[in-house]
Order: C-alpha cells, then sequence, then structure tokens
C-alpha cells in the first residue's frame, strides 16, 4: 500500500514549473480524458487521469521510471474535450523533460536508419510529425557525408518516415516493410482458390474507436485480409502494387477524419501517397477504384464494415462487366 | 401565481419589458413597454376556440420544441393570466380567430405597443435563467443524434401535462427507450463555457430518473457524472434512494457519445474512474443534464437596473455572505436563479426574503443612509460656468450624479454609496466626499509623516479589503515591519493621485496603494478606475526622478492577511536597499515639479490649512 507520506511533496510543483506543466491542479480526475485516449488500446496501463493523480500525490520514482509516460502520441483528442482545458500531451512531455534529466530512456521501439543506405535526402526529416530525425554529418564508408539520425526521445514509430524514404534506408520495427509482406502473403491467401474478389485492406491501428467495431473486425469474411498499421501514413504504395501484382482485386487504405490523427497529421500524408497512386493509375487509364482511400472517425459507428462491403460489391460488379 | 394574480394589491404586467429605470430608493420611476397581444385581455375568456381553429403550428417554446402550438396561444395550460396572444411572425392574418371569437369580440389586430409609467419604491429582479445549449460540444452529438435531448426536454417529454401526455418516447422511432444514460455537468464545470457548478442538476437528474423508474420498472438506467453534489436537507437520503432502486452511478464524464446509424442507439463513452478503465455503455437515449446559464437579456436589463453583472454574467448580490439578497443599488432586490443557480426550495426563500428586504424599506416614511456621500462646491464646477465637463457622472457607478450644462453637477444623496470615486476625478476639485475630505485625509497623512518621513511606507487602503487585510494581518500575528503607515479610504477608487505626489512631498519613502481585487470591488468599477488612474503612474513618478519601485499598486482582499505582510516586507525590503540618502536626494528633485503639481489644490476649501505650499 503506498504510504502517502512517504511521497515526494516537491515533485507537482516540479511539474508546474516545467513548460507544458501549467494547468496540472486543474485537474479533477472526470476521466475524460483517459475515455477520449487510444493509446490504452495498445497498453491498457496508460491512464494520462492516473499519471496526473500519481504527480498530484508526488509519486515521483514511480512516474518517472515507469514506462507508460512515453506512450502519449500528442494525437490530442483529450485536450479539447477535457473540461479544465488540460492539455495533457504537454504535460507529458513536461514530466518526460524531467525523466530525461534524471537519466530515464523510452522503452522503445523507435525508427531505425540504414547509414549505409541512406542518402542524406532529408526527406524523412520533413515527414517526421514529430521533428525526431536530423541530419548528422557522420563517417559511414564510402565517407563524411549527412545522415539520417532519429532522437530517441522524440520517436514514437509511426513509421512516416519508413514510408517516405525513397532509399529503403529507414524502418521500424513489427511495422517494417518484410512484415507487412509477409502478413500479407501469410496462409499463401494470393494463391487460395474461391475467394474472389479478394480485397487487401490496410488499416490504421487507430482509427477503429469503438470496441464493437474491433469485433467486427474479426467477423470479415476470409476474402478480406486486414493488415494493421500503426498510421495510414505508414502506407508505402509499394505495398498496394505489391498486393494487386499478386493477385489482389482491390486496395483499401483507412485512415483517421483529419484532425483525428494520432500522429497528428499521418491521415493528410497517408491520403496524399494513396491519391497519387490513383493517379498513376489513371494515367495508365485504370480509372475502376482498385486502390481508394477512407476515413474512419470518432462518431463513424460501424462504417467500417459498409465500406468493405461496397468496395466488395463494386469489384463484383466490374467483374461482372467484364 | 394565480393568487398573486387576484391579490388587490398585486398587479400583474405580463408580456411586457422593463425600458428604463429613474430615481432611487422610494422614489423609482419604470417605464415598461407593453406588447401588443392582438387580444384585449378584458374580454378573452380563455375559452381557447381561437386557438381551436388556427391553421399555424409552431415548435412550442414552453415545451423545449417538443410539441406544437398555434399562432395564436397561450404559453402553456397554467398560464396566468388566462390571455390568448398572437404571435404576429407566424401569423398569417386569415382572421378565423375573429370568426371564432365572435360575439366577445376579443381580438384586436390593431393594438401597438403601449408604454406605461409605474412609481415604484423597491425593485425586485427575479428573471430566473436559460439552459445551456449544448450544441457546441460537439463530442456530445446534441443535434446530430435525435436521441440525445437536453434534461428540460425530457422533463417536459415525460410530464403528464407535456405534449406525449407522460409517455416517454424516442424522437427516432417513437418507442418508449429501454435504457437510458444521464450526463451530468454538460456545460457547467467546464472551462470552455460556464466555470461554476449549477448546483442543482445532480438533484433533478435523480428526480426524474426515479420518476422514470417508478414508471418503467424495467429501465437500465445509468448516471454519469464527474462529482454527486446533494449538500441540502434530505438531498443525500434522496440519492441513496435511487442508488437502492438500482440506478447505476458511474463516477466518469464521458469522452463521447457515438450513434449507431442503423438502430439510433447510442453508445457513450466514459473512464469508470472507480474500476480505472474505460466502459462503454449503449442507451436507446441519452439525457445531457444542462447547465444553468444567466438569461441573455440580463447584461441589458442589469444596466436598466444599476445592478452589476458578476463573472458568469449572473446579477451581483451586494454582498455574497452578509448582503446575498441585495444590489449595490439601493432599494434594488435579487430572487431566485437571476442571482445565481438555484434549486427550489432556495428560490423560494430568496423570494420571501426578497419580499421582507422590500417591506423594510416601504413601511417607513424615511430612509436612512451612510453620511459618506459626495458634494459638489456648486461655485467650483465648471458645469455651473456653462461648460461641459460631466467627468464625475461617467465615473459614478451608481448614476448617482445628474450632469445638465450651466448648472452644477448635482449628487442625489440617496443614489450615493460613497466610493469617493468622483472625488478623486474631478478635474477640477469640485468635488468632496464627507467624512473623506481632502483635508481631512492630508491632516492624516502630515501627522503620519511628521517624523522621519523616508524611513516609512505610507499604504492608502481600501475599507473593504486591503484595510481589512491588514486587520487579518495583524489579528493572524503575520509578522511584518513596523515601517508601515496607513490611511483607510472607502474605495482605491477616492485615491487621488494628488494623494501619491504629496506623500512624496513630504518626503515619504514608500507608497502602497491598494484595494480589493476587481471582481470584490464593493462599488462595482471603482478598482478599474483606480487601477487605470495608477497605470502609467510609475512612470511619471520615475520622469520626476522617483524610483518607480518606490510606488506600489496592489490588490488584496480581505483573506489575505499573510499577503499584505508579504507586500510590506517586500516593500521594507526595497526600502532599505534604495537606502535613506538616496530617497533623500529623490525626493529633493522632485519636490518643485511636486509642489508645481500640486498648487492648484490650495484653491480647495479647507485644503489651505492643510497644506505647507
Amino acid at each position: 500500500m503506498p504510504r502517502l507520506s512517504g511521497f515526494d511533496p516537491n515533485f507537482k510543483e516540479e511539474v508546474l514549473a516545467e513548460p507544458g506543466g501549467e494547468n496540472l491542479y486543474r485537474c479533477f480526475s472526470c476521466g475524460t480524458c483517459m475515455a477520449s485516449c487510444l493509446v490504452w488500446r495498445v497498453n491498457p496501463d496508460f491512464n494520462p487521469r492516473r499519471i496526473l493523480r500519481m504527480v498530484m500525490l508526488g509519486m515521483r520514482g514511480e512516474v518517472l521510471s515507469s514506462p507508460v509516460i512515453w506512450l502519449c502520441s500528442a494525437c490530442d483528442v483529450c485536450y479539447p474535450r477535457c473540461p479544465q482545458g488540460i492539455h495533457v500531451s504537454e504535460l507529458m512531455k513536461a514530466i518526460r523533460n524531467i525523466a530525461i534529466r534524471e537519466g530515464y530512456e523510452p522503452p522503445g521501439p523507435v525508427a531505425m536508419v540504414d547509414e549505409e543506405l541512406c542518402s542524406g535526402c532529408a526527406v524523412c526529416a520533413m515527414a517526421c510529425p514529430y521533428e525526431a530525425i536530423e541530419l548528422v554529418a557522420k563517417q559511414p564508408s564510402d565517407g563524411r557525408r549527412p545522415v539520417a539520425q532519429v532522437d530517441k526521445f522524440l520517436c514514437l514509430n509511426c513509421g512516416i518516415c519508413a514510408a517516405a524514404c525513397p532509399s529503403g534506408a529507414v524502418s521500424i520495427e513489427e511495422f517494417g516493410d518484410k512484415e507487412i509482406a509477409m502478413q500479407m502473403q501469410a496462409g499463401n491467401w494470393f494463391a487460395e482458390k474461391g475467394l474472389e474478389p479478394k480485397i487487401m485492406v490496410f488499416i490504421c491501428n487507430w482509427c477503429l474507436r469503438a470496441n464493437a467495431d474491433l469485433v467486427r473486425l474479426n467477423q470479415l469474411p476470409p476474402n478480406i485480409r486486414v493488415i494493421n498499421i500503426p498510421c495510414s501514413g505508414r502506407m508505402d504504395p509499394s505495398f498496394a502494387l505489391f498486393a494487386l501484382k499478386e493477385g489482389a482485386d482491390g486496395v483499401l487504405v483507412v485512415g483517421c477524419q483529419p484532425g483525428e490523427c494520432h500522429y497528428r497529421r499521418g491521415t493528410y500524408i497517408g491520403q496524399g501517397k494513396m491519391g497519387l497512386l490513383e493517379q498513376v493509375f489513371a494515367q495508365m487509364g485504370i480509372v475502376d477504384g482498385r486502390v481508394r482511400f477512407a476515413r474512419i472517425g470518432a462518431a463513424d459507428r460501424g462504417k467500417f464494415p459498409r465500406l468493405v462491403k461496397g468496395m466488395v460489391a463494386e469489384v463484383e460488379q466490374r467483374r461482372e462487366g467484364k | 401565481m394565480v393568487d398573486a394574480a387576484r391579490h388587490p394589491k398585486i398587479k400583474l404586467l405580463t408580456y411586457a419589458e422593463v425600458k428604463e429605470v429613474n430615481g432611487f430608493i422610494g422614489n423609482f420611476k419604470v417605464k415598461v413597454e407593453k406588447k401588443p397581444r392582438y387580444v384585449i385581455p378584458e374580454r378573452c375568456n380563455g375559452c381557447g376556440l381561437c386557438a381551436g381553429v388556427c391553421p399555424i403550428e409552431v415548435p412550442n417554446e414552453f415545451e423545449e420544441g417538443t410539441g406544437p402550438r398555434k399562432a395564436i396561444y397561450i404559453p402553456q395550460a397554467q398560464a396566468v393570466p388566462l390571455v390568448y396572444t398572437i404571435d404576429m411572425d407566424n401569423c398569417i392574418e386569415c382572421y378565423k380567430c375573429v370568426d371564432a371569437c365572435g360575439k366577445l369580440r376579443a381580438i384586436d389586430f390593431t393594438q401597438k405597443p403601449e408604454e406605461v409609467e409605474l412609481e415604484v419604491g423597491t425593485i425586485i429582479a427575479a428573471t430566473g435563467f436559460d439552459v445551456f445549449d449544448p450544441t457546441p460540444i460537439k463530442e456530445y452529438g446534441y443535434g446530430n443524434c435525435e436521441n440525445v435531448l437536453t434534461a428540460i426536454e425530457l422533463e417536459r417529454l415525460h410530464n403528464e401535462s407535456g405534449p406525449t401526455v407522460g409517455r416517454l418516447i424516442r424522437p427516432s422511432d417513437g418507442q418508449i427507450p429501454k435504457s437510458l444514460a444521464f450526463v451530468q455537468c454538460v456545460g457547467s464545470r467546464d472551462s470552455r463555457f460556464m466555470q461554476y457548478c449549477s448546483g442543482f442538476c445532480c438533484m433533478y437528474t435523480i428526480k426524474n430518473a426515479l420518476v422514470l423508474k417508478d414508471k418503467y420498472p424495467d429501465m437500465d438506467i445509468t448516471i454519469f457524472y464527474i462529482d454527486i453534489r446533494t449538500p441540502a436537507k434530505g438531498y443525500e437520503e434522496f440519492y441513496q434512494r435511487a442508488r437502492d432502486r438500482g440506478i447505476r452511478f458511474i463516477q466518469g464524464r464521458p469522452s463521447q457519445i457515438v450513434e449507431d446509424p442503423e438502430t439510433k442507439n447510442l453508445f457513450v463513452y466514459a473512464e469508470d474512474i472507480a474500476l480505472g478503465q474505460p466502459v462503454e455503455v449503449e442507451a436507446e437515449m441519452v439525457v445531457l443534464s444542462t447547465a444553468a446559464v444567466p438569461r441573455k437579456e440580463s447584461v441589458d436589463l442589469g444596466q436598466t437596473l444599476t445592478i452589476p453583472n458578476d463573472p458568469s454574467g449572473f446579477f451581483m448580490e451586494y454582498h455574497p455572505k452578509l448582503k446575498p439578497i441585495d444590489t449595490p443599488s439601493e432599494g434594488v432586490f435579487l430572487a431566485g436563479a437571476a442571482q445565481g443557480p438555484k434549486d427550489v426550495p432556495a428560490s423560494v426563500s430568496q423570494g420571501s426574503g426578497a419580499a421582507s428586504r422590500a417591506a423594510r424599506v416601504l413601511s417607513v416614511d424615511e430612509w436612512e443612509i451612510e453620511p459618506i456621500v459626495a458634494y459638489v462646491w456648486a461655485e467650483r464646477c465648471i458645469s455651473a460656468q456653462g461648460k461641459k465637463c460631466g467627468v464625475c457622472a461617467t465615473k459614478c457607478p451608481y448614476n448617482a450624479i445628474v450632469v445638465e450644462v450651466g448648472k452644477a453637477a448635482q449628487v442625489i444623496p440617496a443614489m450615493c454609496h460613497g466610493c469617493g470615486g468622483c472625488v478623486a476625478e474631478c478635474p477640477h476639485n469640485a468635488i468632496t466626499q464627507m467624512h473623506f475630505t481632502d483635508a481631512q485625509i492630508l491632516a492624516q497623512m502630515h501627522a503620519l509623516l511628521a517624523e522621519k518621513p523616508e524611513e516609512k511606507i505610507l499604504a492608502l487602503m481600501c475599507h473593504w479589503c486591503s484595510s481589512a487585510g491588514a486587520d487579518t494581518a495583524g489579528t493572524s500575528h503575520f509578522e511584518y515591519p513596523p515601517s508601515s503607515r496607513g490611511i483607510r479610504v472607502m474605495c482605491s477608487a477616492r485615491m487621488d493621485r494628488d494623494f501619491i505626489f504629496e506623500a512624496f512631498r513630504l518626503g515619504a519613502g514608500m507608497v502602497l496603494a491598494s484595494g480589493c481585487h476587481p471582481q470584490d470591488c464593493h462599488y462595482i468599477t471603482g478598482q478599474r478606475h483606480a487601477a487605470k488612474r495608477f497605470e502609467k503612474l510609475d512612470k511619471t513618478l520615475e520622469g520626476m526622478g522617483i524610483s518607480p519601485e518606490r510606488f506600489r499598486v496592489e490588490w488584496i482582499s480581505a483573506a489575505e492577511g499573510a499577503r499584505y505582510a508579504q507586500v510590506i516586507r517586500e516593500m521594507h525590503e526595497t526600502l532599505q536597499s534604495l537606502g535613506v540618502k538616496r530617497i533623500k536626494e529623490e525626493n529633493e528633485k522632485a519636490r518643485p515639479q511636486l509642489e508645481k503639481r500640486l498648487k492648484r489644490w490650495v484653491e480647495v476649501p479647507d485644503v489651505a490649512e492643510v497644506l505647507d505650499l
């Protein structure tokens, strides 16, 4: 049992003094932030309300050493809803700043750069929503030149940089190009007969907010294959090309509504990439909507099955038309 | 209400608007505009035949739009007086009502707005409250989701005299909902909208939940709350009864309400704080317990009645604890939710209180006021010399000064509260305040700064806050250096710039001007006028060669004894660090300019005796 008298009474002042920590005292523990938060799905230990509570009680060691303080991705879904106007992501940043000064490190994983392949073009640095990548002069085997370097304190492993990199030098753990290709092929899905039409769906981890919708994901028929990606900004158009080449009839990418993106601007990047791909197809004379980008917002309950159904119906129509 | 209408000494003016209020306690003149009803009240017997034939239907405001009304209508079944009114915005003038009315001939389309002037002794403002419109809270979906209602809409929907005769139905399909969720604190306790707690929403939600549970025992009811507040007599027991009846209380403010497009059911997402986990509740109907907000007319009406509005917009009482019914305008009282959110028992109590406060005034022939009112020396007032000025009238928070060119400004003593703001503002020193005259204050200053003035801090304090704050510091034994010398005036608005110049001329080491916090000012705008006056004074002093840190302006409340002590300690430290030598030098340097500025003051009656220029 925690003994309140044993806690550090100055910790809350310490956080308060940190930029971003100003509104700490206003929290009255209503739970709006927690109920808005998407991170808890990935890690149920993450509860912003509880972290603020622990700070206010002065549980200094417990908070700073906790791996969960690094999880907030600053999607700011909770900020406009908080009745007390507390900017939770800024508060988390304040807590992290103290933790960094104390020598704590985020548990990762973070994006990795292959310095041999990196050409130093800085496309990844521009794409990163957290300004976590910068160019530094290094000495890879072919001489001294600028290469991308990831700041482990800022990176949240969204993979937008990996999709942006033109040289294939950036990769992320768990959602690397190889892993995604393996997921697509798993069980020899492309070769399987009698599953037409085959639709490959790339869905961002965050855009299905209702638990019921998550359940519906598992009830989809076997001709729909769902690949989870951390963000629609992680969607590399080559995944779509690969799926179509291997025999899929359509590719659907689902991202969040503007303003609700978990990685700030990932959904715009994803939509941009898919829009370009559609244009490329159009130049080749293919305008049948076989690649498509769709959005699911916080209030679009039950939209996902409808989207998939619609796409299946269209593909079937197209096949019959042939 | 019926009793009131029948009472021989009570006159009801309904469907009317207060346009202008003049005069003062015991002698108010009120101009009221009676809006045209297009129905002659003396002839209408309220039979309702006209409404029966009227072809126009519009949403009924009393039913919160859940039911219809005709273009000729009474606002509600129990309306007093029972007289129909034609809503000209919607009437198509088909005159069917005229035919239906027949021989009574009560309908008169030629009516015009009528102005009546009343002479009254006291005024009670009991204008009630409005309900917060939850549309701006997008995540709760009010307006987009059909089955999200406000509590007042629910109230009408399950009321026996409401549009559905007491049957609670879902707007989307007309079915009785099997499950219902209440969301508390919608718009209240929210820094984006209303910071305050509306106070009675917890109780009406519990009441509604219990009524519905009695009507539909199988209904699954969930109440989402941040805190349940049941502080009054018998309330906690009522709350316990709701718990006993199986109503589910979840501590946690919902983050979002999502509609299922097929079933029109709603999903409420919240964190169950007790469980420490997010929960999802499916409900067929969601009711938002919306905040009570000030009437939208409250600012305009406040100006008409000279009642200030508090930061939220409700009418401000004279004193939150000691005079909760009075307003800063004498003879004007408050009752009910016009003063702040209130439940029925509290409103009834305050109504009775206001009536007896008013009776106290009405039962006497003469009314005693404080003697500290302002007084104009007619011969000094330039308005009397035919020049345009009127500064005093614009600065008076109570409209107690009347200025006409050609005549000296005139103070109406019954309306003057004695803040002294006009005295300090008058550019010609033509006004003084009884018992706080310039000469009296100067005499105090001279006495306090008679010996070693450069080692002293002269503190000008307002009566209500800073002076009381200094007292608090004393009674609480907060230690501060003995170098401070205080002068009490009624309000910081009384603190003339010349007082500060004179203090420095007398060689004061430091000067402190202190008053209430802006929202606490007992004279509505007094503190604001003072703050404006002192805004650039440190720059002026610096121009004369006096270090700006030697003059300080602080707002200290009656409770902030520790703060008063702290301010004096800090000023004492500054005083020490500047040193007596430097202060003396600065004062010597500034003296000629200060004397120049103070020269005019000598002309003021009695001042010359004190001011040794």
